[in-house]
């Protein structure tokens, strides 16, 4: 296993990241704006930065094809960017959202994009060619609180959408004119608009942080604050699951995941690091950590902190140096995406922190 | 520190741990707000389980043990208060005077909250705004280290107004 | 009516679809036993005890944790909190991590160690018995366990009942977080079906 490509970009949390899908382009949201970064050599430089909201961007998502960019921030909005010659110029998105927007994600078919919010609905947008604008649908029932995340089924119409009342839920979000009838499956076999196909709770709760469906799209895997991922089979429209599979962890909750193939899931979240899971409908289990711990954790500069301010102070003064962890990322990881796939078998993936870090790590 | 109090810091070691992993939440009841919701109490989903160890009747008899926190966790912000151990007079009024001139430098301390929760002596707030620009290990770390040296610190000072003028 | 203050109306407890009016059983599974009554738990509890004497530690902490009142009122949960409290004191310090191992392995062994890790915490945060008037740990244990050191020595010297009980629950929190590591301490905040 090569060691993994650590990008330390700059001292502050990185809320999501995403690559374009050349590779080249990396776009970063930290705090209020996104920061575009071009590939040169082996580093990442900083190329431009996309200004425009007022509060802190939580989300980021740049299309594989098209290559717009999408963003959203707690200041309740959602930006389309497209380059232009004199730029990157943005596009407003009519969310009609009260609350701050949460997760941003383009649909594979590129037609539409989801986004969650603390308003208690997700904001299903598509552009409408009359009136030269993004607008919104929304998504209601049966939400009871702020969305954290959102993952697309491949057939650009089933959404799946964790919230903090610890439900993992699919829906509907077919658009007349926009969407293609879909496929039935196992999932359901009419999907008119807001059609709730699966909704799914932990025994110990905990809010759902992470949801991804299986390169098939016939699973779903999410991740909760309770320390598990729980990966649910379906069986048929309107029946409960054929196989829901908790894995409850000993780790501290994991933020993010994404599948490697149908049977295998890569997660990280608050241990810093990321962990692989492994297993089929009739079991999962935790295979074991993707870092490889025998050499030196993170390089480059020992992160200074307040709190060697906080050590002056205590009178012991207790010879604990531990100021580096000995994982890669010195924080939490809020975002775990695939860099390079080939027909849903990931050869690399990408994390992004707290700690200002992308890393690219190879499987 | 000494042997018995071992398992009782590793106890608040891993519990402060398990707490802290928190993450940044903007309001879902007030427009364009980010408030620590274990504060705001705004609503009951955000808010985890709250954790107490050691806050029975016969606390002092564990031996050495004098600090007794109580971990409020939620989805952005976690709440730790501390019982002092106050045996008698003295104490009380040193306790005070203490925890008294540290809130007045509450923002010296970063995650010292300036008053304590009500029946507690001193209570810390961390929000996800420390855990992204301080070190969490090192966190839990300083706040365990304020534990044992606070009835420290108690001590001493009883000892110095019992030496004669 | 003319005493009430309507400035000082929180405007938002009136308004169903309110945040601060969050369905909190919402969060509850539906597989949640049905709720037990505090007799069930005594049943229960001298059960367990017949375990403990007759020197199956293991299979004692087994079943008081495969009966806990997940969906049960306080006074169940009072009851049963106090017989896993004598469980855990009736099990020597040596014997610990084998006893764990045990009960936290095979079916359902994570639900037990998070049910287990959930008791410790009450244990640590709720007033020692045995301090006040009535209590349930004054009755003799186990008679058998006179056989090297056991921790129910310890209640002997009375006033130090409370530390002691916290120092087996430190004891036990210290081993229990080997094995099911910090994991199960995030489970039992976010659990609500609490014991």
């Amino acid at each position: 296993m090569a060691a993994p490509q650590v990008h330390h970009l700059f001292h502050a949390p990185i809320a999501d990241h995403s690559f374009s899908s050349d590779r080249q382009t990396l776009a970063v949201a930290r705090e209020n704006n996104v920061e575009l970064y071009q590939s040169s050599g082996n580093k990442f430089t900083l190329s431009d930065e996309l200004k425009g909201h007022e509060k802190t961007v939580t989300s980021v998502d740049i299309a594989p094809n098209s290559g717009r960019i999408v963003t959203c921030s707690q200041d309740r909005n959602a930006y389309v960017w497209e380059q232009t010659p004199s730029g990157w110029k943005p596009t407003l998105v009519l969310l009609r959202i009260n609350r701050a927007a949460t997760f941003v994600r383009w649909s594979p078919s590129e037609q539409k994009f989801a986004v969650g919010s603390g308003a208690r609905v997700i904001a299903v947008c598509y552009f409408e060619e009359e009136n030269d604008w993004w607008i919104s649908k929304h998504l209601k029932k049966p939400i009871r609180s702020t969305i954290t995340t959102l993952a697309w089924h491949p057939n650009s119409v089933l959404l799946a959408a964790g919230s903090t009342d610890s439900h993992a839920r699919v829906f509907s979000s077919f658009i007349k004119g926009i969407d293609t009838r879909p496929e039935p499956s196992a999932w359901g076999e009419r999907l008119p608009f807001n059609t709730i196909c699966g909704e799914y709770l932990n025994d110990s709760a905990g809010w759902i942080q992470g949801v991804s469906f299986s390169p098939s799209g016939n699973a779903l895997a999410f991740t909760g604050h309770d320390s598990s991922v729980t990966v649910v089979y379906p069986s048929a429209p309107e029946q409960p699951p054929r196989a829901m599979l908790n894995i409850s962890t000993r780790l501290l909750p994991l933020n993010s995941l994404i599948w490697n193939g149908e049977n295998e899931i890569i997660a990280a979240g608050h241990d810093c690091e990321p962990f692989r899971f492994r297993g089929d409908e009739s079991g999962w289990q935790l295979a074991g950590s993707l870092e490889n711990k025998d050499g030196d954790g993170a390089g480059g500069a020992r992160e200074e902190s307040a709190l060697n301010m906080f050590r002056q102070m205590d009178l012991k003064g207790q010879a604990q140096s531990n100021t580096k962890l000995k994982s890669t990322h010195q924080n939490t990881v809020n975002a775990v995406r695939v860099f390079q796939e080939n027909d849903g078998q990931v050869s690399s993936f990408s994390t992004s922190g707290v700690d200002g870090r992308v890393v690219i790590w190879s499987t | 520190m000494s042997q018995s109090l071992r398992p009782y810091l590793q106890c608040c070691r891993s519990s402060l741990t398990a707490a802290l992993a928190i993450s940044n939440f903007a309001s879902q009841t007030s427009e364009r707000h980010n408030v620590p919701e274990i504060e705001a109490k705004s609503s009951p989903e955000l808010i985890l389980n709250p954790i107490t160890i050691s806050r029975n009747e016969h606390e002092k008899l564990y031996s050495g043990l004098t600090c007794y926190p109580d971990i409020e966790p939620s989805v952005n912000s976690v709440r730790i208060s501390l019982s002092i151990k106050q045996a008698d007079e003295i104490e009380k009024v040193l306790v005070h005077k203490f925890t008294r001139f540290l809130q007045q430098r509450a923002e010296s301390f970063f995650i010292l909250r300036r008053k304590p929760v009500k029946g507690y002596d001193i209570s810390f707030l961390v929000t996800n705004y420390h855990t992204e620009h301080l070190l969490k290990h090192q966190l839990v770390e300083f706040i365990i280290t304020f534990m044992e040296e606070v009835d420290k610190e108690v001590s001493e000072m009883k000892l110095f107004v019992r030496i004669p003028c | 009516m003319s005493q009430i203050n309507y400035r000082t109306i929180n405007i938002d407890q009136l308004d169903p679809e309110a945040s601060v009016n969050f369905p909190m059983e919402t969060l509850l599974p539906a597989t949640l036993p049905q709720p037990g009554t505090s007799s069930d738990a005594a049943n229960v509890a001298t059960q367990v005890r017949q375990l403990l004497r007759g020197g199956d530690a293991e299979g004692a902490l087994r079943a008081v944790l495969d009966t806990a009142p997940l969906g049960g009122d306080e006074g169940a949960k009072q009851v049963h909190l106090a017989t896993v409290t004598e469980v855990l004191q009736g099990i020597r310090q040596g014997e610990m991590t084998r006893v764990l191992e045990g009960v936290c392995a095979g079916e359902g062994g994570a639900e037990r160690a998070d049910c287990l890790m959930k008791y410790i915490y009450k244990g640590m945060s709720s007033p020692a018995p045995g301090s006040g008037a009535q209590s349930p740990r004054n009755k003799s244990v186990s008679p058998q366990s006179t056989g090297g050191f056991s921790q129910i020595q310890g209640r002997n010297l009375g006033e130090g009942g409370g530390g002691q009980q916290m120092s087996v629950l430190l004891n036990w929190h210290e081993k229990l977080v080997e094995i099911a590591g910090t994991g199960s301490i995030v489970r039992v905040m976010t659990d609500r079906r609490t014991v």
